[in-house]
């Protein structure tokens, strides 16, 4: 276990598109980064599912790496940020955000399944990082922000919050 | 320089009530992804984006205040959540260069 106090920056910094897809049999939800000129638009079939694209985003992605130790987290398996504004009590997010109480945040990771099928989400390492990175350039010492990953929502399709996602920004109305 | 004194300088009208930060940078973009990546914490960000998303990338950074340029004003709930986060919300009729200019001019660089 390392004792490195680390000292997070972002690395790995790329642009490109947050592709969202859904299965018209399941109705689950896939998403991944793309960083084709273009966001890949065609339907397919992957094993039991039915690809169909709903839509796309412009999105950045990024790593963690720590100043000190070198230590480097990749965050691969995170597609996004989402500010939680969520209230059911049903939900845990909505419990974290009612327990934290005022000037906590707190922001969900979302994974690439919406399912969550596999049991997998942003991984514990990431959350933690990020959570360590945004606290650490904060300045307003009445302010505190949480990551946890979307794995924690009652159900990320209903789940209330606004998406850090530039959608609809290159469409011409 | 605080936001209050930065805004009557370069001539900004007030949407909300926020938190009286010292100014220490400028960051100016229309991507919010973009936002996480380049703001800095107590910084100014100008923009024409006024979805609510915006002040959900603001807030995450730190930022302290954000102007909207061109008369751009945001929805009542993208004010409200900004109120909330103690972020100033600010407009200008001039677009981002002249505004970029006048930051220059009271020292914010």
């Amino acid at each position: 276990m390392s004792t490195c106090n680390h000292q997070w920056s972002m690395v790995n910094i790329r642009s490109g598109y947050l592709v969202v897809e859904g299965c018209h049999r399941c109705k689950a939800r896939s998403s991944f980064f793309s960083t084709e000129p273009v966001p890949p638009v065609d339907d397919y079939q992957d094993g039991e599912h039915f690809w169909t694209y709903l839509g796309s985003s412009q999105a950045v992605k990024f790593d963690l790496a720590c100043n000190d130790c070198g230590e480097l987290v990749s965050l691969d398996d995170m597609m996004g940020l989402m500010l939680s504004t969520c209230r059911d009590p049903s939900c845990e997010v909505a419990r974290i955000a009612e327990r934290e109480g005022k000037g906590t945040w707190v922001y969900v990771a979302l994974c690439a399944d919406s399912t969550h099928a596999s049991g997998k989400c942003v991984s514990e390492r990431g959350i933690k990082a990020l959570t360590e990175y945004f606290n650490g350039n904060i300045k307003d010492p009445d302010k505190r922000i949480i990551v946890v990953p979307c794995i924690k929502c009652e159900s990320i399709d209903t789940c209330q919050g606004v998406v850090i996602a530039d959608t609809g920004l290159t469409e011409i109305y | 320089m605080k936001v209050s004194e930065l805004a009557e300088k370069t001539g900004l009208d007030s949407l909300n009530e926020y938190k009286d930060k010292e100014v220490e940078g400028v960051y100016i973009s229309d991507m919010v992804s973009d936002i996480i990546t380049g703001a800095k914490a107590n910084g100014i960000l100008v923009t024409l984006q006024t979805h609510k998303s915006l002040i959900a990338a603001a807030n995450l950074v730190d930022v302290a205040a954000v102007v909207f340029v061109r008369g751009k004003k945001p929805a009542e709930d993208v004010v409200e959540l900004a109120t909330k986060a103690g972020i100033g919300l600010f407009v200008t009729d001039v677009d981002t260069w002249s505004f970029a200019m006048k930051l220059n001019k009271v020292g914010i660089k």
